[in-house]
């Protein structure tokens, strides 16, 4: 894939000749290492579902956590090195409570995908009075899903710093395929329930295992309800509430 | 002679020399704001003056920062001028990073963070925020120098506080008026425009009688909710003779809501 | 904190259209304490001028017996009733007296005198004194107390000419509670006195008790 690779590979502040920078892209190759995660806009709200990769049947699942609250009307998903999510996640979580004191309001949905943006490429060699840079580049993407009024937003982050605003998309392992059937069955006037069928869809198409409750995570971000992950009756519906599958004879 | 110089100018150096650092100073003036229904009035004199001199007889206190919000600002001049500018480079920074005009309770409470902020050298003033909230109602926003603040229907700050604030809690308020039993006692901050005029010019007027730090002018900036009639302000004969109006342009794009500069003077002695 | 202010209180008193109205709260105080509601401030000489003492209470009791002692000899030598005019001449002259350990008082006038062959038409009077006896005879309102600033404003907004007694009452009234609502050493209550050329009418108010 990297045919040009050369010692510009190790360096996180040189770039190649040819212009780019390998560590950043290398970050981005860990991302599509990372379980498959989706989000999708609707005009009632934002729906986020992630995989949960359950490698042993020993494993408690419900501590795998990717989805995670960054304010009342902020919810955030991961794929890829989802420690180093935690960092931006407390970055976001206190931009919002930061701009919440400060202005008595609550932070834009895109002021906040900016702020975590902002981190990612505070990476490199540290100068003495400087603040402690971080060593190398976030290895994870975010989903970003809001409220704000300029109404339900998607935002898509990545270890480059750059954020994309979509109506639907898909991050990780299987994101390609998922991408792919997202773009199919989308549309504009969406339902919620919609929503969570085509999540589901989506996901079950690229996971090797069967989708249960105990594999996969949804959240909402409605204008009434904020930030909600969905708990295990209403995804246990969710997840009924799908088309059976077709038995091929 | 040179010999009792001297010894004179020795005891004066062996003399204990108190030092302090006072970097403040009163300039005099009064603020007012009062909020309509739909409106907002924002008045201040223009007199400014450091102990019995008057410095400048017009200096403006009261300044436009966005197309619904007029900050009036009162204390030491210099403070006061020095923080606006602040406000106004925070509203800019605001407005890049979020593409919108902060709304006044967000523009309320940032005031309070950045005079909190100096709680241990404070910006001598007393400010008074007024506009339009973003429900379109007329609100006035007070502050005390350290940022402590609160939004009411009426506020007077200055030299002149304590002439002008009974006044308005007689006439704003209605404290201390009882009502007949089929006529319920009116609520705060829902005066006409022309009643709200007449009582801010009555207590400028009043407090320039009375008080040797208040005179010279007087600016009105009155802020009008997006799509409310004007006629009561910019109609002939809508106003007492000797007040001048002129409406300001939007800063920004322009919401709907429209600020007017009212002005008229006081007198000088 | 001056020794004016110990005990706290205020005074107004407002010329109407052939009629005065003097007011005055009834709070005594040791200073932010509060002692008693019904201390008035404002006393009769006659029937038709009253005078108001804000200030330091020992020296209400003083100056009051004082000057019934010395209102009363010139009752008894004049053999008629002592003029608003001569009682504020009789009030400065026993204020300079103690030109250099004054009383802590700024006492206000109010009156009309009765008609005389030489005055058949006596003009409602007020005056005010500082604590060394200067007078002012203004021709609006004169106020005086702790809440001197705050009356001066409420009664410059609210006061106009040729009252009648009874919108002079209301102003009066208006102006002393609003006026002494904002202040802290006056108010628990007031008493209004309207003086016509035939009556005075006496009210006490209702007002806020913090």
């Amino acid at each position: 894939m990297f045919l040009t690779r050369s010692e510009y590979d190790r360096g996180v502040n040189t770039f190649s000749p040819e212009g780019r920078l390998f560590q950043v892209e290398y970050a981005m190759e860990a991302i599509k290492l990372g379980s498959t995660t989706v989000g999708i806009c609707t005009p009632k709200g934002v729906v986020l579902g992630v995989e949960k990769r359950v490698q042993s049947p020993l494993l408690e699942s419900s501590s795998i956590e990717k989805i995670m609250e960054i304010d009342r009307h902020l919810g955030c998903a991961m794929s890829g090195l989802t420690a180093d999510a935690r960092t931006m996640i407390d970055h976001a979580r206190v931009t919002s409570q930061m701009h919440a004191f400060t202005y008595d309001e609550q932070i834009g949905v895109e002021s906040c995908t900016q702020a975590v943006c902002d981190l990612a490429l505070r990476f490199g060699e540290s100068v003495d009075d400087d603040d402690a840079l971080m060593s190398r580049p976030f290895g994870v993407a975010l989903l970003i899903a809001g409220h704000d009024e300029r109404g339900p937003q998607l935002y898509h982050t990545d270890p480059s710093g750059t954020f994309v605003r979509y109506d639907a998309k898909a991050i990780g392992s299987g994101s390609d395929a998922a991408q792919q059937s997202l773009q199919d069955a989308y549309h504009k006037q969406m339902t919620l329930a919609e929503a969570y069928t085509l999540t589901l869809k989506t996901l079950k198409q690229v996971m090797e295992e069967k989708l249960d409750e105990n594999n996969v995570q949804l959240a909402q971000v409605t204008a009434d309800g904020g930030f909600e992950i969905l708990n295990e009756a209403e995804l246990k519906a969710a997840i009924e509430s799908l088309p059976a599958e077709r038995v091929v004879v | 002679m040179a010999l009792f110089a001297a010894s004179a100018q020795q005891e004066a150096v062996a003399a204990p020399i108190q030092h302090r650092f006072d970097p403040y100073e009163d300039n005099g003036g009064t603020i007012l704001s009062i909020a309509g229904a739909d409106f907002s009035v924002i008045a201040g004199d223009t007199r400014q003056s450091q102990g019995y001199n008057i410095q400048t007889r017009y200096a403006r206190k009261v300044w436009q920062l966005t197309d619904k919000v007029v900050l009036a600002t009162n204390g030491f001049a210099a403070d006061g001028a020095n923080f606006v500018k602040k406000v106004k480079q925070r509203l800019e920074w605001y407005e890049n990073a979020h593409q919108k005009q902060m709304s006044i309770k967000s523009i309320a409470r940032m005031i309070q963070t950045m005079l909190y902020a100096k709680r241990f050298f404070p910006y001598y003033v007393y400010n008074i925020l007024g506009g339009i909230e973003e429900d379109g109602t007329g609100a006035v926003y007070s502050f005390d120098p350290v940022g402590s603040y609160e939004r009411e229907a009426c506020r007077a700050a200055g030299a002149a506080q304590s002439l002008i604030q009974p006044f308005l809690d007689n006439q704003i308020y209605f404290r201390n008026q009882t009502f007949p039993a089929d006529q319920p006692k009116p609520i705060p901050g829902n005066l006409p425009l022309g009643t709200v005029l007449g009582l801010v010019i009555d207590s400028f007027t009043s407090a320039t009688e009375r008080h040797i730090e208040v005179g010279d002018g007087l600016e009105m900036y009155v802020v009008m909710a997006k799509g409310r009639a004007v006629d009561d302000l910019t109609s002939k004969g809508a106003l007492p003779e000797g007040v001048v109006v002129e409406e300001l342009g939007p800063l920004g794009e322009g919401g709907g809501e429209r600020t007017f500069l009212v002005r008229r003077t006081l007198k000088r002695d | 904190m001056s020794i004016q202010e110990y005990n706290g209180g205020s005074v107004v008193a407002m010329v109407g259209k052939d009629c005065v109205a003097i007011a005055c709260d009834l709070r005594l105080g040791n200073q932010a304490t509060g002692i008693a509601m019904n201390f008035e401030k404002v006393f009769p000489v006659n029937d038709t001028l009253y005078y108001g003492l804000p200030g330091l209470a020992t020296d209400v009791y003083t100056l009051r017996e004082q000057l019934r002692f010395r209102v009363n000899m010139y009752r008894m030598k004049e053999e008629r009733e002592i003029t608003p005019e001569t009682f504020t001449h009789l009030l400065s002259s026993t204020l300079y007296e103690k030109r250099f350990g004054p009383y802590f008082l700024e006492p206000v006038i109010a009156g009309i005198a009765p008609p005389t062959a030489a005055n058949p038409n006596p003009q409602p009077y007020v005056s005010t004194l500082d604590s060394i006896g200067c007078i002012t005879t203004p021709k609006d309102f004169a106020v005086a107390g702790t809440a001197t600033d705050k009356l001066y404003g409420a009664a410059e907004g609210l006061w106009e000419p040729d009252l009648e007694p009874e919108d002079l009452f209301e102003t009066i009234s208006q102006t002393l509670l609003n006026a002494v609502d904002r202040d802290a050493l006056s108010g628990w209550g007031a008493i209004v006195h309207v003086i016509t050329k035939d009556k005075v009418i006496t009210r006490t108010l209702r007002s806020r008790m913090d």
